[in-house]
């Protein structure tokens, strides 16, 4: 990987059906070569989940993921004891009158690897690529912990010591800024924020995503989401949103992007009421209508 | 490289060595031959927050003035056929000492710091568009932090209330496997979430303008959920996530359409979900000249001041000593308000993060108009009737 450079790594994420600018492919590309985590930031739906995915894929490696919610702990994240195991273990030894020590029940059998252990333990052939999805949502606590793995690339465990990663993982981080984070964990991560892609670049996702639907869609579609974003809506569509529109309407096999199509499909892109009466009063034939 | 990094500390930047270093070490991995490239570099090792991104970009273009191509604006790249190519430089051409500008940078950046404590004490609303601009700097040290709250999130506890497994299973060994002492985890904080009301009507537009550049640099956005009114109520969050502020204001200038008219403050109050306000940071900016009813405002701001958890108001006439809360909305609200500050100019504006942050020692103390609210009097007790002028505990000076 150490000859990797910006042209190809974008290669092998668009073969992986990820596309990907010069901006975040260098992004990507420096985290995997200066071996620092990448902190993604970006609106919903944006991409961001997805370019991690990408990245295992075109690096031909393993993909290990947290997804953080409030309230993740050590035990959820790291690694945690099987503690019925060792309670049989203890119940055992008692009926047979054998003294059990801390050392029998420590061990490697009652260790259950969880995410981030899994990362630093993995065995390659190439270095796993670590997804820490919306870190935001965990809390300081755990920014703590993982501010300590990604300084060393090592995880200590009283009972048995410190496992050093042989090969560090590819660390991305996402967050959708519901807070702030650390400044510590800031300071560690190489920072790339996804702007929402131009209209041709929208339409060549959906191509990529909704291979099997017509060729007018695509464009259509990309179109008539861009002119949504410029409405005042609660939740302007993403891509992600882009791409399930286009699947709806292709799914429901409609012959053209129009005023009806789009009423009966506007559940795809917009997600809230408000919205919905937004686009209406702007008029979905205004909205969707052709440049030509 | 050193000139580059100087100015981004200067202009606000946490910039440590490991920092520099760290740009440094992209460079020497991705050898880059275009300005476009080490752009990039600067931007991935430099930034890590979207409010960085356009200090780090500013900074840029000043520094490679006379190399960068104008047309390519970060996040406006070109398409994968066809790639925004900015003119190839030489790297050795594109370190800023060898830029002829880069003298004349220095001093723009030192004009600009005199310009920011020239304008500290000058009224928004006396501040061209272009000096508000210069204000970003500054106003990005300011850090808008609300009280906290408690959260799911557990840690261990005599008195918790919830049991934990590994503590009570390690005490377990000592009692022959008998989980026979429950070991117990409680709750911890986080900061209070933060509610912001922005009037836009004609005279507190630039105001607004002030208000939301802050809430921009201080927040990054995190944990403030930010409607403006005037006629009527407008989400803004999402348009205050954008990588530049002026993108950002810009963009919010266009989510919210109705920058002037009269201000119905209580139809606002009353659209306003209570689920995005309970137990919240509620601040309100707005001069208090409602032209609704004054006494649905003060139903409005009884039922608010019961759901959230502070209500703060930030009015700019309140500046001046002479004010009196006169204007019918202002003066039926008052009572129940926990703090009213004027955060009319950058000086001004220690005294709104003190109010929000829940400290009491606000430097303006002095002023009638920036003591607290009776509160506790009228606030707790719904049937207690607000009286139109009556703003307990800061009765106007003689
Ligand atoms: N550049 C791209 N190329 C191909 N597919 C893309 C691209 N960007 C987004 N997508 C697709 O859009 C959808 C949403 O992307 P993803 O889930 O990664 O977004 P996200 O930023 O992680 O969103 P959230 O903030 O909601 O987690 C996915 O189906 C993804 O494959
Ligand atoms: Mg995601």
């Amino acid at each position: 990987m150490t000859d990797l450079d910006v042209p190809t790594l974008r290669a092998a994420l668009d073969a992986a059906n990820y596309l990907a600018d010069d901006a975040l492919s260098t992004a990507l590309l420096l985290a995997v070569r200066m071996g620092q985590p990448l902190l993604l930031e970006g609106e919903p739906g944006v991409g961001k989940t997805a370019a991690a995915r990408a990245l295992a894929t075109a690096l031909d490696t393993t993909l290990i993921r947290l997804q953080c919610y409030e309230g993740l702990s050590a035990a959820e994240a790291l690694y945690e004891w099987n503690y019925p195991r060792q309670l049989l273990a203890i119940r055992l030894a008692e009926s047979r009158g054998d003294p059990l020590h801390d050392a029998d029940l420590f061990t490697e059998d009652y260790l259950l690897s969880r995410p981030l252990l899994s990362a630093i333990t993995h065995p390659g052939p190439r270095p796993a690529v670590l997804l820490i999805d919306e870190v935001d949502r965990a809390d300081d606590e755990f920014e703590a912990f993982l501010l300590e793995l990604l300084a060393d690339a090592a995880v200590t465990i009283p009972e048995l010591g410190t496992r050093t990663a042989t090969l560090t993982p590819v660390v991305v981080l996402t967050s959708n800024r519901t807070r702030d984070l650390h400044d510590a964990l800031k300071r560690r991560c190489l920072y790339h924020w996804i702007t929402h892609p131009d209209t041709t670049r929208v339409a060549e996702i959906i191509r990529r995503r909704v291979p099997a639907a017509a060729d007018w869609l695509a464009p259509r579609v990309a179109t008539a989401v861009s002119r949504l974003r410029h409405e005042n809506l609660v939740k302007p569509p993403g891509v992600a949103e882009a791409i399930s529109w286009a699947t709806a309407l292709h799914v429901l096999g409609f012959p053209a992007l129009n005023e009806h199509s789009a009423n009966a499909t506007l559940g795809a892109v917009l997600k809230y009421p408000e919205d919905v009466d937004t686009a209406r009063t702007t008029g979905l034939a205004t909205l969707v209508h052709t440049d030509a | 490289m050193s000139r580059f990094t100087d100015l981004l500390a200067r202009a606000g930047l946490p910039l440590g060595p490991d920092r520099a270093a760290r740009f440094a070490t992209a460079i020497t991995v991705l050898t880059p031959t275009t300005l476009a490239d080490l752009r990039r570099c600067a931007l991935i090792t430099l930034t890590s927050d979207p409010t960085h991104v356009s200090i780090v970009d500013s900074v840029f273009t000043t520094v490679f003035d006379d190399l960068a191509d104008p047309a390519e604006e970060r996040g406006q790249r070109g398409t994968p056929n066809n790639p925004a190519t900015p003119r190839a430089t030489s790297p050795t051409s594109a370190l800023p000492d060898a830029t002829p500008g880069a003298a004349g940078t220095t001093m723009e950046f030192a004009a600009s710091a005199s310009a920011t404590e020239r304008l500290s004490n000058r009224d928004f609303a006396d501040l061209t568009p272009a000096e508000l601009a210069t204000l970003v700097v500054a106003m990005h040290r300011f850090a808008l932090r609300t009280p906290p709250r408690r959260t799911r999130r557990h840690h261990t506890a005599r008195r918790g209330t919830r049991t934990d497994l590994r503590r009570t299973l390690s005490q377990a060994r000592r009692t022959a496997g008998e989980p026979v002492h429950l070991m117990r985890s409680t709750r911890r904080d986080r900061p209070r979430k933060l509610v912001v009301l922005c009037d836009i009507s004609g005279s507190m537009a630039p105001y607004a303008r002030a208000m939301l550049q802050l809430l921009y640099c201080a927040t990054g956005g995190a944990r403030a959920e930010v409607f403006t009114f005037a006629t009527r109520l407008t989400r803004l969050t999402r348009a205050l996530t954008h990588p530049t502020p002026s993108a950002a204001l810009a963009r919010a200038g266009r989510t919210a359409p109705d920058w002037s008219g009269g201000t119905r403050i209580a139809a606002a109050l009353a659209a306003l979900d209570h689920n995005v306000t309970r137990g919240a940071v509620v601040l309100i900016i707005s001069d208090g000249w409602e032209t609704g009813d004054p006494t649905e405002l003060a139903t409005q701001m009884a039922q608010l001041s019961r759901l959230a958890h502070r209500v703060v108001w930030a009015n700019p006439r309140t500046a001046r000593p002479s004010y009196r809360p006169l204007a019918g909305g202002m003066a039926a609200a008052w009572p129940y308000c926990d703090a009213i500050v004027s955060a009319h100019n950058l000086d001004a504006l220690d005294d709104l993060i003190d109010a929000l942050a829940g400290r009491r020692s606000l430097r303006g103390a002095d002023r009638q108009t920036s003591q607290f609210g009776s509160r506790q009097v009228a606030g707790d007790h719904p049937l207690h009737p607000p009286v139109a002028g009556r703003a307990g505990g800061s009765s106007p000076a003689p």
